[in-house]
């Protein structure tokens, strides 16, 4: 005889197990790119980088293209972190090139001198990093030329600029 | 007649009458007639420059210097429209309120508009209007922020801006949108932060997104219709005046900048109004559009009936800066060298004070407002051009510090790309005949991206050919120049660049306010501080002065927003501890 308790805890088991199965299904990006993707937005990379991580000018400075870029992860999580010398790429931590603390590149702003990168207007707990970096990797890096999936990934199916995306792919089709 | 039936009239009476003068206060009728005698209406604020002239000026004088170490706050009222959109994390409050009759119409960053009573000396609510702005296809395009710089008013209607590229119109008494028209395409990049301007029966509406390949434009709308009256380009193209000033083969103009987000002024005699047009794109390539890239960077002057620019002055041709030429044009009727002039005064981002007969578009002078200028050595005294100007050359080179194909990373430029003084307001005192111009003292670097001449921009993309730095910090200083004189009269330094604009008033006080968190006065005379109060947040607009009852108030937005909190921290250290905020401040005696 089955015990109804087990059946029920069997049931919503198996229940949670297929709502998983149909999110990871549905979503190409990490446990942690969720938080990660705010973090990008929050941080200002969207500002440089842009929603789909291409990079090339704005007002700041000139940005690499996250799509193409060859670094991994600790790399990513390095510059992210300690910025880039000699470029406009900002730091995030905290404590950075501060006083005497040469944890970025074993340097701090008395040796970098005029190198030193410029600080973020956020700095990012060693969470944040980590989150946005897996953001990076499991939704930009990699991803060649941004289409409407990666709109809808960054902005939502609502959004109008994937929804004339949606559209133009479609008179495309029919020419 | 019966007692009872009496009793019945008198009070239907009352009520009727309390009717019509509730009626009366709450729907006051802004006509062209009181919009171009504005300045005699000092209870009021009417206009986004106070008047057509542009002073920011007002004869109000309860407050003046002897007492204003006694201002306090009289009331705050809270905006909301914090919430960020696009690549903005956050909006900012850059507006100017507007008060008519005891009743002020403020705006947020996302075109919210809030009427408040303030007839009582507090600021009660009354209506808001919600236009709702499609925050994310705005706030993807909005180089700056997300920003709104104010209302108009018009008969029964407020009129304001969206930044997703709307005119609407708002039923003053109820709130209700009357109608409303879309007018900017941000599937092209363009966003509407401006505030509008009132001429006759028309609303001039401009753009935003000289950093994103759009054509600039000016627009009038007829208020009658809610149509089009006319639409004129800002960047000329080959078959029209100027068109001849972009000298290259891959049709340059049509992705040529331009922008128009600045309000602003009007003549009502010479039935001209004249606006600013900003920077040429893209920002950091002039090789990609050789040629002095008309209007770009210049005032035009326009028939206000037809829209035909019937002269302009260009400041930086085929600027390699950025110097994005859109600031106001405060209009003064002086002396100068013993003669009479008609003269509209433009502080330039490029650093120089300019006075441009307001008759023709002819050079009258120019005076350096800021302390360090590097990109030309100098103002050529006859014909206003930049010394260093080369009239043979297609591709200006200035001092040679800017970046280039040719030199991918510049020297240092003074000023930097925000200029000596961005879109806030400056102040014109026409009893002392000063102006008191907002700086900020900066200088920074730029890269240059190359583009291809034989790519175009994509709609929505960046076009910018490269990026900025900033190996310095940046300061500011409430500097004042001697209009009849040309020159800097008096100057003190502030801590950070002046965001907010400026207020002279017939009290001998100039009011400004600083990016973290100070409203301050100053004594006219000698720049003297008077009195200081901290809002606990960042402030970027300008203040104004209205009175209710024979009582004066100063009144402010408070909300950092804007360039420099996104952009360039690194320049402007603290402010990122600034945290959002939409209020409105007022205070009195």
């Amino acid at each position: 005889m089955i015990n109804p308790q087990k059946h029920i805890r069997l049931r919503i088991g198996l229940l949670l197990a297929l709502c998983m199965a149909i999110m990871a299904m549905h979503s190409h990006s990490a446990p942690n790119a969720g938080r990660g993707k705010s973090v990008y937005k929050k941080a200002n990379c969207v500002g440089c980088h842009k929603w789909h991580g291409g990079g090339g000018g704005s007002y700041g400075g000139i940005a690499l293209s996250l799509r193409t870029t060859p670094l991994n992860r600790d790399a990513l999580i390095l510059v992210v972190r300690c910025g880039r010398p000699a470029t406009d790429m900002p730091y995030h931590y905290r404590k950075a090139y501060r006083g005497d603390n040469r944890e970025c590149y074993g340097s701090n702003s008395a040796s970098l001198g005029d190198a030193t990168p410029p600080r973020a207007h956020y700095f990012l707990s060693d969470r944040d990093v980590a989150a946005v970096v897996d953001y990076v990797q499991s939704d930009i890096q990699g991803r060649g030329t941004p289409g409407y999936d990666d709109c809808v990934a960054f902005w939502g199916a609502d959004a109008r600029r994937c929804i004339l995306m949606a559209q133009s792919k479609s008179k495309g089709e029919k020419k | 007649m019966g007692l009872r039936r009496v009793r019945w009239l008198v009070l239907a009476v009352i009520i009727c009458s309390a009717g019509v003068v509730f009626a009366t206060e709450s729907t006051s009728v802004t006509t062209a007639e009181r919009l171009v005698g504005a300045v005699g209406e000092p209870n009021n604020w009417l206009h986004h420059h106070g008047t057509y002239s542009a002073h920011h000026f007002s004869t109000l004088a309860e407050i003046n210097r002897d007492n204003v170490s006694d201002l306090k706050v009289a009331w705050t009222f809270s905006l909301g429209g914090t919430e960020g959109g696009g690549i903005h994390p956050s909006a900012g409050l850059e507006a100017t309120p507007l008060v008519e009759d005891g009743f002020m119409y403020a705006i947020d960053g996302w075109g919210v508009v809030t009427k408040l009573d303030v007839r009582t000396g507090r600021g009660k609510f009354v209506w808001r209007m919600d236009p709702g702005t499609d925050k994310d296809w705005a706030g993807e395009v909005a180089c700056c922020g997300v920003n709104n710089r104010g209302v108009a008013l018009w008969g029964e209607l407020v009129l304001s801006h969206t930044l997703d590229g709307r005119l609407v119109a708002t039923a003053k008494y109820s709130g209700e949108i009357a109608w409303e028209r879309q007018i900017g395409a941000p599937e092209s990049g363009e966003t509407i932060t401006v505030a509008p301007l009132i001429v006759k029966d028309m609303v001039i509406t401009g753009v935003s997104g000289g950093e994103f390949g759009i054509r600039g434009w000016l627009e009038a709308t007829d208020l009658n219709s809610g149509k089009r009256r006319w639409r004129r380009h800002t960047i000329a193209a080959p078959d029209e005046p100027g068109g001849d000033t972009w000298a290259d083969d891959h049709e340059a103009y049509k992705t040529g900048g331009g922008g128009t987000w600045v309000t602003g002024s009007y003549d009502s005699e010479l039935n001209l109004i004249y606006w600013g047009v900003g920077n040429p794109g893209p920002d950091w390539d002039r090789h990609y559009r050789p040629g002095d890239n008309l209007f770009s960077n210049s005032t035009i002057a326009l028939d206000a009936d037809t829209g035909e620019i019937k002269f302009h002055f260009q400041y930086t041709p085929n600027d390699p800066f950025d110097f994005d030429g859109v600031n106001e044009h405060v209009l003064v009727d002086t002396q100068y060298k013993d003669k009479p002039h008609q003269m509209m005064l433009h502080a330039d981002r490029n650093g120089y004070l300019y006075a441009i007969n307001r008759v023709d578009g002819s050079f009258i002078y120019a005076t350096p407002y800021v302390q360090r200028i590097n990109w030309t050595s100098g103002i050529d005294p006859v014909s206003g051009r930049p010394l260093d100007y080369d009239p043979e050359a297609k591709v200006q080179n200035y001092a040679g510090v800017a970046s280039s194909r040719k030199k991918l990373k510049s020297d240092l430029i003074c000023p930097g790309i925000m200029g000596g003084k961005n879109w806030m307001p400056m102040a014109y005192n026409p009893q002392r005949e000063i102006v008191y111009i907002p700086v900020n003292e900066s200088c920074n670097t730029t890269t240059t991206n190359p583009v291809d001449d034989d790519s175009k921009s994509i709609p929505r993309e960046w076009f910018t050919a490269g990026g900025m730095h900033n190996p310095e910090r940046f300061f500011g200083s409430l500097t004042a120049i001697d209009v009849k004189q040309g020159k800097v009269a008096m100057r003190i330094e502030t801590e950070y660049p002046i965001l907010s604009g400026v207020l002279a008033t017939a009290g001998d006080l100039v009011f400004t306010a600083t990016p973290d968190g100070d409203v301050v006065a100053y004594d006219a005379e000698n720049l003297k501080e008077l009195w200081r109060f901290a809002t606990g947040s960042g402030l970027n607009a300008p203040p104004i002065t209205y009175a209710v009852n024979g009582k004066q108030y100063i009144a402010i937005s408070v909300g950092l927003g804007g360039t420099m909190p996104k952009w360039w921290i690194e320049a402007v250290p603290g402010l990122e501890n600034i945290n959002p905020s939409a209020m409105i401040f007022s205070f009195s005696l």
